[in-house]
Formats: structure tokens, C-alpha cells, sequence
């Protein structure tokens, strides 16, 4: 039950719109342990399969909304930089206040991107579990072929995404002036790191490390734990949290 | 009879690529999304290509020609040996034509050879198919919960492998080469088989047009996947027409000149681009809501503010990146791992294959040089050694205890701190843990 505690705090923690976009575990952890009980074996691996091949869907089509969207305003957001820097007539002021913002949605939008990984590799994740469980307690043989096919899915397929993350770290590192970091600037930033998109990246992070902590199956297939930086932003952000994180 | 015509012209192509494993070969041909961002896509297809390589290689050569389904089950006995025990345990319950069509789908890439000797044996199949695909708006499906949401593609080659043998032979061979494809290639319904055909005609703008699983009917509605290049050169093309605001999806389309791509395609992308434009990043999470000092008075503020700011901005960035670096690690990892464990899969298969032949001679002799060469291929496995449990056939699963024994008390195990799984543990002796 541990993934489908953490997933559902994940949900709940993720973006408004994205919530109904997750897998169905719980239903579907349900129906493998309905199917393990029925004598109806055909039948009913059609249907498990029916409904898998939907939330492969579902996950598709969303995915690749969302990426559309990316492309778009990744390049906007290029356009606007060039903007600024084209423009002189603005005065110091405005300029600074203009590249303020764009920084800012810069940020945001690498969040928003990390995210839809995140998005990805979350279902995955949870598709090779409920398969997993599918067959040991059916006795199936479901589990290798299927996941092959969802391996190439769109959705398991991020490269573009991450090219995508990549080139916007690129271009941070030249708009980004480096400062010097005071104390006072740190509890700043530790409450600001209760907010927007800069909340999810990091309710992700801990999630992703809950998940992977040892597990009942722990195997040498099992995803080693996860080793994170013990950045105080982290820490922070578990002890704010009102939903009791072990 | 397009489709047939569109994958044979590509044939060439594909044949080159299972032998170079490049990803130049593929963009052509087949639809790849993401053919500019070769830098993951080789190392996929290589790492695939090496576990795959035998199996393909296999296939192509001993199926030149004929078409006979014994010929085919012979060629590769991994994937029929595969699906077989699979059966054998359903067997009482699942005759239904229908069922047939799930386990096909399932065995998705490696499933052309026995679903093809399926697909001669149940006829029956085709008209099924082709009643059932209602196209609805996003192209999500409603089917009856039997039946199974597929693109009428392969409809079109069970058809074709029923009435026509000996030209099916080359599309399978096709469709084995796109084993390495990422699936969604395979899901290309009626419609874009043009973009199949035309993508070597236009190779500049790489454009990838994946239709809904039910593709029949639904000619207007595929799902595209948009990349930057096609992006840009849909922004080119609106630029050139006056804007956003006056460019209409009809003119785009025609400028824009990428076959395949519909006028459905451009009107909800120029829908999106004009959001995006007047209403430049809104701040999904409305933080920017929060902030009560307009954003003018950002200069006149504490200096010390703006800093936290941007020092925050950073933090968040560094949070973000560390978050991605982490989701990137864990996908390679879940690749290589069902990677490994179809490799072992097959080896394992392809032993026990050979392990029931010589439990016939019953011989021990024949059983301990078995487990031996099993034990040489399996060491020479790479890293990760243990299969996910694998329950096999019966006939197999003696021989693979037998086999499995043997190897415990001969080889040395190390001692894992993994709960030992309830199935026939097969590979745990050559489990040199990391």
C-alpha cells in the first residue's frame, strides 16, 4: 500500500488541473485482486488489459498537450528575452523589472516541465507495480511483453522534454547575476519555497525519495533509495507540511 | 494494399538501420519525433539493438520467401515459447478470438511471428475489428469492454494476411524492424499512412502524426506530436501571413506545406500560440496573484528584497534540477532493467527449450551440459542478473528447477538482502550482486 499512499498524497500535492491525469491505482489494485479470486481468467486479463491500455491513453494525451504547450511558450519566452535586449528605449527600471518577470516565468516553467517528468516516471512507475502484482497473484505472464509496449509509449518518451529543461538551464545560467547569499535571504527563501510551482518541485523530490526507500520486495530489480542532498529547503518544506511524512 | 505499399518502400531503410542501429536511417521512413534529439535515441536503440539483435537477425534471415506459419514458429522459438505457456494455463477459458487479439497486442514488438501464425489460423478475427471503432472526440475510445482499441492498421493486415501469403511475409519483416520504433509509429492509423510514405519526401520538417488507438474513421482527429522545428516553421508561416491575430488556420496549412498535417492539427495549435502570446506565462499556480506590490515599484523597493528574490528564483532552480537529474537517473534505470530482464527472458527461454529436448533423451548427461552452458551465457549477462519472476509452461519449469538446483549447490550464491521470490529461481546462482 505504500506507492498508493504515496501517489495519492502526490495527487494531492500536484497541480489543480493535472489531478485527474494520474493512474487509477487503487481501482486497478482492486480489480487484480477481483481477477485473482474469479475463474473467469480470460475474460477478465481482456479487461484489466482494456483499462490499462486507457490509462496508457489517457496518459498519452496529456503528455503530449502538455508538451505542445511547452514548445510554444518555450519559444515565446526566448522571443521575450530577445525583446528586452533589442529594445533600448526602455530605461534601466523597466528593463530590470522586465527581466525580473521573465526570469520568474522562466523558472516556473522549467518547474512546470520537471514536473510533467515527474508526471511520466510516476505512472510508469506505477504501471510496473500494478503488473507486477497482476502477475504473482494471477500467475500471468502479463507483465515483461506489456511493459515493452509501454516503454515506447509518448508519454514514457521524454527526451524532448528534457532537451527542453536543458536548453532553459542554459539560457538561466546566462540571466541569472550571481549573488552572494546572506542568512537573512536564506528564511526568505525557505518561505518562499511554500509557494507556486517551487512547492510541487519540492513535494515531488520528497515524494520521489519516499518511494524509493526499501521496500517489502526490495530485489536487485528495486530502484536504489534515494540520496539527496540534505538541502535545508527539503528539510524545511517536511516540517511544514501538514500530511505526516515518515 | 497502402500500407503494404508504404512499409515495402521502406524496407531498405529499415533493413540498415537493424544493421547500423542508427537513428538518420529512421527519420526518414518512419515518423520519429524526436529524430533531432539523437542524443538519447541512439543509445536507446543501441542498447536495445544488442538485446534484440539475435532475435531480429534470426528472423530475417530464415524468413526470406516463405510464409508457412510452421516456418515462422520455428524461426524464433523465444516468442512462441513465450506466448505458450501463456496459453496453456488459459487455455480452458480463453478460445475467444477476441482474447487472441489482447494477447497479440501485448506481445506488441516481438509479437509478429506467432501472432501472424494466429492470425492464418483465426480468420475470423478480421471482421470482428473492423465493426467496433467508434471514434469519439479526443479520440479516446468506447468499446466494449471485449473488444480492444486498436487502429484499424493492423485490421488492414489481418486482412491481407488472410487473402494474401506471400506478401504479407515482407511487412512482417517490416514490422520487426520497428521493433526498435517507439510504439507510437506502430499505432499509425489509415491517415497517416501518408505521412509514413511522405516523410522522405519531406525529411526537413520532422513531424510525427499519432493517431488515437481507434484510427478508423477518425481521419480529422489523430493525435500529433508537436516538435520545435515543426513549431517554428508554423510560426514562420503565421509571421508571413500578418500574425496571431490574422493568419487563419486554411493559410497556415498551405504554407506551412507538411504533409499530413491537418487543419485540425493548426487550428488548436494557433488556438494555444495565441494564448501564450497575450497572455505570457500567467503563473499557472496564480503566485503572482499573491504578490501584492506591483511589479513597478520593484526598483524603488529594498534592494535586499529584489536579491532574496532572485536568490530564491535560484534555490528553485536548483531544487528543479536536482528533481530532474533524479527522474532521468530512475528512467534509466527502469529502461535497463526491463531491458535485462527480456534479454534474460530469452536466454532462459531458448535453454529451456533445449533443456526439454534433452530431458527426452533423458539423459543427466545432456541435463549438466545444459546448466552448464547456461551458466556460461548467463554470467556473461550483463550487470543486473536476477529475472523478475518468471512463472514458465510446465514442461519448462521442471527442467529449469532441475537446472536451478544444480546451480545452487554448484555455484556459489551470494547471500542478497532481497526476500527470495516464490517462483523457480533460476538465475539467482549467477547473481554476481553488485
Amino acid at each position: 500500500m505504500k506507492f498508493g499512499k504515496r501517489l495519492k498524497q502526490h495527487v494531492q500535492e500536484t497541480l489543480p488541473g493535472w489531478r485527474d491525469m494520474y493512474l487509477n491505482y487503487k481501482d486497478l489494485k482492486k480489480l487484480v485482486r477481483l481477477i485473482s479470486s474469479s475463474l473467469e481468467y480470460g475474460k477478465s486479463e481482456a479487461e484489466f488489459v482494456y483499462l490499462l491500455n486507457n490509462e496508457i491513453e489517457k496518459f498519452n494525451v496529456f503528455f503530449m498537450e502538455q508538451e505542445e504547450d511547452f514548445i510554444i511558450r518555450h519559444k515565446e519566452l526566448q522571443q521575450r528575452i530577445k525583446r528586452v535586449n533589442e529594445s533600448e528605449q526602455s530605461s534601466e527600471g523597466e528593463y530590470e523589472e522586465e527581466m525580473a518577470k521573465i526570469r520568474k516565468d522562466m523558472v516556473d516553467f522549467h518547474g512546470e516541465m520537471v514536473l510533467l517528468v515527474n508526471y511520466s516516471n510516476i505512472n510508469y512507475t506505477g504501471m510496473a507495480k500494478i503488473l507486477k502484482k497482476y502477475d504473482k497473484q494471477t500467475g500471468g505472464l502479463l507483465r515483461l511483453p506489456f511493459i515493452q509496449k509501454v516503454l515506447e509509449q509518448p508519454f514514457f518518451t521524454t527526451e524532448l522534454i528534457s532537451k527542453l529543461i536543458k536548453e532553459c538551464e542554459t539560457t538561466m545560467d546566462v540571466l541569472f547575476p550571481t549573488v552572494v547569499v546572506t542568512e537573512e535571504m536564506n528564511d526568505a527563501m525557505i518561505m518562499m519555497a511554500g509557494e507556486g510551482i517551487f512547492r510541487n518541485t519540492v513535494a515531488a523530490l520528497v515524494t520521489m525519495k519516499e518511494m524509493r526507500k526499501g521496500s517489502s520486495t526490495q530485489s536487485h530489480f528495486s530502484l536504489p533509495a534515494l540520496n539527496l542532498p540534505d538541502s535545508e529547503i527539503i528539510r524545511a518544506f517536511q516540517l511544514k507540511s501538514p500530511i505526516p511524512i515518515i | 494494399m497502402e500500407t503494404q505499399q508504404a512499409l515495402s518502400i521502406q524496407r531498405s531503410d529499415a533493413t540498415q538501420l537493424s544493421n547500423h542501429g542508427t537513428t538518420r536511417s529512421l527519420s526518414s521512413p518512419f515518423p520519429v519525433h524526436h529524430s533531432t534529439s539523437e542524443e538519447k535515441q541512439p543509445r536507446l536503440l543501441d542498447s536495445q539493438q544488442s538485446s534484440t539483435n539475435g532475435t531480429v537477425g534470426h528472423i530475417f534471415s530464415s524468413s526470406s520467401g516463405t510464409s508457412s506459419d510452421l516456418h515462422f514458429s520455428t524461426v524464433s522459438p523465444n516468442e512462441t515459447s513465450k506466448k505458450s505457456p501463456f496459453t496453456t494455463q488459459s487455455s480452458g477459458v480463453l478460445r475467444s478470438t477476441a482474447f487472441r487479439q489482447f494477447l497479440k497486442e501485448n506481445n506488441s514488438n516481438s509479437w509478429s511471428t506467432d501472432s501472424l501464425s494466429d492470425f492464418l489460423d483465426f480468420p475470423e478475427n478480421s471482421p470482428i475489428k473492423s465493426s467496433n471503432l467508434q471514434p469519439t472526440d479526443n479520440g479516446a475510445c468506447d468499446l466494449p469492454p471485449v473488444d480492444f482499441p486498436k487502429p484499424n492498421d493492423w485490421q488492414d493486415w489481418a486482412d491481407q494476411l488472410i487473402t494474401d501469403d506471400d506478401a504479407t511475409t515482407p511487412n512482417w519483416n517490416d514490422i520487426l524492424v520497428d521493433d526498435t520504433e517507439p510504439k507510437m509509429e506502430l499505432q499509425v492509423g489509415g491517415s497517416s499512412t501518408n505521412s509514413l510514405e511522405l516523410k522522405q519526401l519531406v525529411p526537413s520538417s520532422p513531424m510525427t502524426s499519432i493517431p488515437s488507438s481507434c484510427g478508423s474513421g477518425s481521419q480529422s482527429k489523430p493525435r500529433m506530436r508537436w516538435t520545435p522545428e515543426l513549431h517554428e516553421a508554423f510560426v514562420e508561416a503565421v509571421n508571413k501571413l500578418g500574425g496571431s491575430e490574422r493568419a487563419t488556420p486554411k493559410g497556415v496549412l498551405k504554407l506551412m506545406k507538411v504533409e499530413g498535417l491537418t487543419i485540425y492539427h493548426v487550428k488548436s495549435h494557433l488556438q494555444k500560440y495565441r494564448t501564450a502570446r497575450y497572455k505570457p506565462e500567467p503563473s499557472s499556480d496564480g503566485l503572482s496573484e499573491k504578490k501584492p506590490t506591483p511589479m513597478q515599484d520593484l526598483s524603488s523597493l529594498d534592494l535586499k528584497t529584489s536579491l532574496e528574490m532572485t536568490e530564491a528564483l535560484r534555490l528553485q532552480v536548483e531544487v528543479q534540477k536536482s528533481l530532474h537529474e533524479q527522474l532521468e537517473i530512475q528512467r534509466n534505470l527502469q529502461m535497463r532493467i526491463e531491458e535485462q530482464g527480456k534479454y534474460l527472458q530469452m536466454i532462459f527461454e531458448k535453454q529451456c527449450k533445449f533443456g526439454i529436448d534433452h530431458l527426452k533423451a533423458s539423459s543427466s548427461f545432456t541435463l549438466e551440459k545444459s546448466e552448464a552452458e547456461l551458466t556460461n551465457e548467463i554470467s556473461s549477462s550483463p550487470v543486473l542478473t536476477e529475472t523478475d519472476p518468471v512463472k514458465i509452461g510446465s514442461p519448462c519449469e521442471e527442467a529449469s528447477s532441475k537446472v536451478a538446483k544444480k546451480q545452487e549447490l554448484e555455484v556459489e550464491v551470494e547471500p542478497s538482502e532481497s526476500q527470495p521470490s516464490k517462483r523457480a529461481k533460476l538465475n539467482e546462482s549467477s547473481t554476481e550482486s553488485s
